[in-house]
């Protein structure tokens, strides 16, 4: 999987949010908020193509969290993600 | 690849040049002394400033005849949205980014801007006031993008000093809103209907009267320090709330004008829109058209002088 061109990550009033930003999203008239979590996964899926192995992996690496707990988590977030239409396969 | 658009050596025929000072900025326009819009640019008069070779102006829009327009070759085109009866079209040409609005079918204007939009080549070729002004708004959104200065789409209303700008979708009720404050609020008057100017001076958010006010004629060439932003609803009963910074800053997003093209651009844009949203009170509005949601807003917003 890859992030889809056009989303940026900012800081908005405090908060990390994804928002559309370029041509290819223009009409992405929404902002997305993230938690600590979420941002350090966008930031990883940033890096170039990924799976959901390869996201569990980089999450347990960086948070002391269980394997298990990790692949729920990765596997919530990417599903939102693809419904939004920031990810594609 | 040799490139066939010269920035330096744009041709106008029997030029006649004109600068206007819009919120603080120099804007130049230099189009042939014969062409009939002059005669229908009263919109702009009350912003004329003497023109001088020591205005910098902040872009010079070359307004060229067919003959001299040089369409350049390679169009490629990035972006198209249509809304209701006007179309804008953008994408870029030779390299230079190129942009063109429709109005019922037919192409008003063309334009081609350099890097850095301090010089722009346009193409009237309908209803020309309509393209002139168009080209001129989505220049100055694009050349003060990355100078804490955003075109809003507002209608905006000063009381004692302080202005208020009330947002919202087209028919949502802005101008109904700003004008049950004239009609209830002794001293109230109207900058702008439609399309306003913010910027972040100083540390404080000032709204400016500009040449482009929708179908209301209201051109004035004046400075407010704002009071509050309102994002309108329609809705059957009358609510205000404060937005939260964040919330403010979503729902604020699609009244700024400009496209937000490229990095540079929307980064631009959103550093003023992020300090728009965390220093200045936003309320949302649910409303009817009537004086009990102007009482209502004017209660909750009105700035309290110490």
């Amino acid at each position: 999987m890859r992030q889809k061109k056009g989303f940026v990550l900012r800081n908005v009033c405090g908060d990390n949010v994804i928002v559309g930003e370029g041509l290819e999203q223009i009409n992405f008239n929404k902002l997305l908020t993230l938690n600590d979590t979420a941002t350090f996964l966008w930031n990883e899926t940033g890096k170039g193509e990924f799976t959901i192995e390869s996201l569990v992996e980089a999450l347990t690496e960086q948070y002391d969290v269980d394997p298990d707990v990790a692949t729920t988590d990765v596997k919530r977030t990417l599903d939102r993600w693809l419904e939004l239409g920031l990810i594609e396969n | 690849m040799a490139t066939i658009i010269d920035f330096n050596q744009i041709k106008v025929n029997n030029p006649r040049v004109e600068d206007f000072c819009i919120a603080g900025f120099v804007v130049r326009l230099v189009m042939n002394e014969e062409t009939k819009v002059w005669n229908q640019l009263d919109q702009y008069k009350p912003f004329v400033i003497a023109h001088s070779p020591e205005n910098k102006p902040l872009f010079t829009m070359s307004v060229v005849e067919k003959e001299n327009w040089s369409k350049g070759e390679n169009y490629v085109e990035e972006y198209r949205q249509k809304e209701q009866n006007m179309e804008i079209a953008a994408g870029y040409v030779d390299g230079y980014r190129c942009y063109m609005f429709v109005l019922d079918g037919y192409a008003t204007c063309r334009v081609i801007a350099n890097k850095d939009f301090s010089q722009v080549i346009v193409l009237l070729t309908n209803y020309e006031l309509y393209g002139l002004n168009n080209a001129m708004m989505l220049t100055y959104a694009f050349a003060t993008a990355s100078r804490q200065t955003v075109l809003f789409h507002s209608s905006v209303t000063v009381l004692d000093d302080y202005a208020y700008m009330f947002l919202g979708k087209s028919g949502t009720g802005k101008s109904t809103h700003s004008q049950l404050w004239l009609k209830n609020f002794q001293g109230a008057h109207l900058l702008n209907d439609d399309n306003p100017v913010m910027r972040v001076e100083d540390g404080r958010g000032y709204v400016y009267g500009t040449p482009w006010s929708g179908k209301t004629p209201c051109y004035r060439n004046l400075r407010y320090p704002i009071g509050a932003l309102v994002q309108l609803k329609q809705a059957p009963y009358n609510k205000i709330t404060r937005l939260t910074p964040l919330k403010a800053y979503s729902y604020m997003l699609p009244s700024i004008s400009g496209i937000r093209w490229d990095k540079t651009l929307s980064e631009g844009i959103h550093e003023t829109e992020n300090w728009i949203a965390s220093n200045l009170p936003v309320f949302y509005l649910e409303c009817l058209p009537d004086d009990d949601a102007a009482r209502l807003s004017h209660s909750e917003i009105v700035v309290k002088e110490k």
